[in-house]
Formats: C-alpha cells, structure tokens, sequence
C-alpha cells in the first residue's frame, strides 16, 4: 500500500508539473471565462447558457487532459526506461500500475475540481446562486475518467500514445452511443450484425450511465438508486482494465 | 554470493542473446562484466536485478531470487544511460526512490544528502532533473543505487559520459563499497577503469561466456585493452 502510495504521489506531482498539461488548464479556465461573455448575448437566458456552458466546458476540458496524461502512462515508463528504476526495486508491476492509476485520477480530479470552482464563480457573479450540483455532475465524471484512465493505460502497455489517443476517442464516441446501439441491434440488425453489436454493448463502456449534465441543467431529479449503480459499475469496469493492464505489463519484456 | 546458473535468453522467439550463461561471483568482490556492443551484457544484467525473466535458468542473489521482493530490498541497480523523471529535482527523487524500500532499509534525510554529497549531486538537489548535464545524470544515477544501502549493487556502465574527475570520484567510492563489503557487479566498455577496479572480470560475446576469472589471469604480460580486442577478434573469426 506503501509503494502504491509513493508511486502516486510521484505520478501526481510529474503530471501536475506538465507545461503542456498548464496550457491547457489555462485554456479551460478561459473557456470557462467567456460563459460570461456568451451568456450576456442571450436574452433571459444568461445562467442557463452560463451553465450549460460551462458544464459542457468542464466535461470537454476533462477529457482531454484525461486523453493527454493517460496515453503515455506506462508507454514512456518503458520507452524512457524510468521503470528501470521502480522494477528494479522491491515493486511489482501490480503495484506501479495501480500507482499510475491513482494518481493520474487524482490530477485529473484535482483539475476538475479547480474548474468547478471556476464554474461556481461564473454562475454566481452571472446571478444564479450556488450551484453546488456540480459537484454531483463531477463525481460521475470522475468515474467516466476512471474508466478512460482504465482503458488508456492498458493502451499504453502494448501501444503508443497516438494508437491509445484514437482507441480511446473511438470508445468515448461508441460509449456514448451505446443505448443507440442496443436499440438498432434489438429491432432491426441482422443475425450476425445482431451478435456483434450485442457484444459491443457489453464490451464498451458504457459512459452515458455517467451524464447527468443535462437534468442537472434542466433541474429535473436524479434517482439515488441510478446514482448508486453507476458508481458501482464505475468500479467493476475500472477493476477488469487496470487487472487486464497490470496482465498485459506483467508478460512484457523490458 | 550472486549465482548466474545456465542461464538463456531469447528475443522473439529467435535471436539468443544469452545462451547458457553461468558465473558465480563471491560476496565483497568487484566484477567487471565485459563484452562489444549487442555481446548481452545489459540483458544479462537486467535479468540479473529481476527486471526480466531468463527462459532458461536462474540467478540467486545472496541465495534469494531478484524476482523476490526480499531480495530486492538488498539490491542498488543503476541502469545504462538513465532517464528520469524530469518534472522532479535530483532530492526529490532520490526520496522517490528511498520511499519504494522496507522502512528498515531506507535512508535517513541525512544520509540522503551524505549519498548526495559523495557522489557529486548535492549541490545540484533542488535543481529539476530535466536541467541536469548528462554527467550528473549519471552520478544522480549512481547515488539512486545506493540510497538502501544494498549489499549487492549492480552497475550498468556507471562510468560512461563521466568526465576524468567524475570518473575517478565514483571508482573512489566503488573502492570504498568494496572496503565495506559489498559486492559490485558492473558492465563497462572503459577498459582501463575495469583493470584498476576488477578482481574479476567475465567477456561475453554473442552472448556466450568466453572468459571469467581474475584480470591478470586474462591479461597474460598484455595490457587488458589488447588482450579483450584479441580474444574478441579470435572468437569473431570462429
């Protein structure tokens, strides 16, 4: 646990000290700035633009930072050759991939976080309170991220960050179109098509299970219980990708 | 004792880059491990530290396998031409790498900065990694090995990129973990630093051993440069 925490905290503070990773933070908050600008053009409207706004700002900004430190995680770990390092000590793969993990999320979260405060800033000087179901709208986002950081650094133990950046746009695209998918395959694929979109709907995750921005943005209420089984969901998909990138690691030779 | 027993080495299923490598190096004793360029030495001493598995064979360390993280513990390891983490200062990580031992092998602050000091870095600690010349990589490098206080250290070419200084400060402290009783297992292309060092050496060519025993034995009224270039040339032409 010891290990795991120290190769957290390493992954943190290398990411959070990334130039490029600051541009762009610096471009979010900007973004996030101009739901002011936007928002005045609307007539009436100004906090729900302002909010739906920045919330899509939130989630866009997240992804990509998401993609950026992801894609090279364990990639570079072994094209620089600074697991040399870590291996060679008494740490095992397991460990330095759930390190990766873990602190990879917690950049992301802790940038996140910056950015919903950003958020709660323009909502409120544009007039519309607290509005402090952002947090809720972050969380499953967070998890969205878990499973992507899953997902990316399993890329990265076989693949380069450009081929784990495509895969993982590719799966974000399909995850979110994944109630489509279900419906065409259950009314008017195919046998063959059937199974295979069947399967894809098993397989890919499915990240729509984390969007609540839009009841949130239209103040309509959200089941507990919904809450409950994404988060669960969240967890089991989170655990079979860091297992299958910890399996994939763990034959690699160095 | 590091034991090598039999060991061998396959990439892709082809290319054998270790065949059948055995050698036995006792505790306290300094080994150079020579051999030209692609001869096997760095997967040799990559699976060595556990960082690779041999298809065939074993390695005991202090009678433990590397692939134990109990073994590890009592390792130093310092790979070839290291890279780092580069956002990090030289201080920052070296405790990076303090922190991944058993609380009773890690060092202290103070010790830390004595590695720090030893090896050249400590004036440099606070600076970021990425502003490091190639040559305080290397002591940076070396000064990682050391931070558990290993009972076996092992030295993927410590002296390359290193200026004369920089070399002869880190054979002084080689000599002086020798002194303590640590036992060195190091590759190196620097011919002349291995005879200064070396109670024993071992070359190997196309990944197999030619030779392993004491340097003087090897040399034979030659100088060691002349002699490893002969005996290479001779096995090429085989």
């Amino acid at each position: 646990m010891n290990i795991i925490l120290t190769i957290t905290k390493n992954t943190f503070r290398q990411a959070i000290r990334d130039k490029i990773l600051y541009g762009i933070v610096i471009f979010g908050f900007l973004f996030m700035g101009s739901a002011v600008v936007l928002s005045s053009l609307s007539l009436g409207e100004e906090v729900f633009v302002a909010r739906n706004f920045g919330i899509a700002g939130i989630y866009l900004f997240g992804l990509v930072i998401t993609v950026f430190l992801g894609a090279s995680a364990i990639y570079e770990e072994i094209e620089k050759k600074t697991v040399y390092f870590t291996l060679s000590k008494p740490v095992s793969k397991s460990q330095i991939v759930l390190g990766k993990f873990f602190g990879l999320l917690f950049s992301t979260g802790l940038i996140m976080f910056l950015m919903a405060l950003a958020y709660l800033a323009v909502v409120f000087y544009i007039g519309g309170g607290g509005d402090y179901k952002i947090f809720l709208i972050i969380l499953l986002q967070l998890m969205e991220t878990g499973i992507l950081l899953g997902l990316l650094i399993l890329f990265s133990t076989f693949t380069t960050p450009l081929a784990a950046i495509i895969y993982t746009i590719l799966i974000i695209y399909i995850g979110h179109l994944l109630s489509l998918i279900q419906n065409y395959a259950a009314k008017s694929a195919g046998p063959a098509a059937k199974i295979i979109l069947t399967s894809l709907y098993y397989l890919m995750p499915n990240l729509e299970k984390f969007n609540i921005r839009s009841p949130v943005v239209h103040n309509y209420p959200i089941s507990v219980n919904e809450l409950a089984l994404s988060l669960t969901y969240a967890i089991l998909y989170i655990a079979i990708a860091v297992y299958a990138a910890r399996f994939v690691f763990e034959k690699r030779d160095l | 004792m590091i034991e090598i027993k039999n060991i061998s080495k396959t990439y892709n299923g082809t290319d054998n880059v270790i065949d059948r490598l055995s050698l036995s190096i006792r505790s306290g004793s300094v080994f150079g491990f020579l051999g030209p360029n692609g001869a096997g030495k760095t997967t040799a001493i990559k699976i060595a530290v556990g960082l690779n598995s041999p298809d065939e064979g074993e390695v005991l360390i202090g009678n433990g396998s590397p692939f134990r993280s109990e073994t590890r513990e009592n390792i130093g390891f310092m790979p070839e031409e290291p890279h780092f983490y580069e956002q990090l200062t030289g201080l920052e990580f070296m405790k990076f790498t303090n922190d991944l031992f058993d609380r009773n092998r890690r060092s202290s602050s103070e010790e830390i900065d004595e590695i720090l000091e030893k090896t050249g870095v400590y004036k440099a600690r606070n600076k970021k990694i990425r502003d490091y010349s190639k040559g305080m990589k290397q002591r940076l490098g070396f000064a990682q090995a050391l931070v558990n206080n290993p009972n076996y250290i092992f030295l993927d070419e410590p002296l390359e990129g290193l200026d004369p200084i920089g070399r002869i400060e880190i054979k002084k402290i080689l000599a002086n973990l020798k002194n303590k009783g640590k036992t060195i297992f190091f590759n190196s292309h620097i011919l002349a630093d291995v005879e200064n060092i070396c109670d024993q050496i071992g070359i190997i060519h196309r990944g197999r051993l030619i030779y392993s025993g004491p340097v003087a034995e090897f040399k034979k009224n030659k100088s060691l440069e002349e002699q490893f270039v002969e005996t290479i040339r001779g096995f090429s032409r085989q």
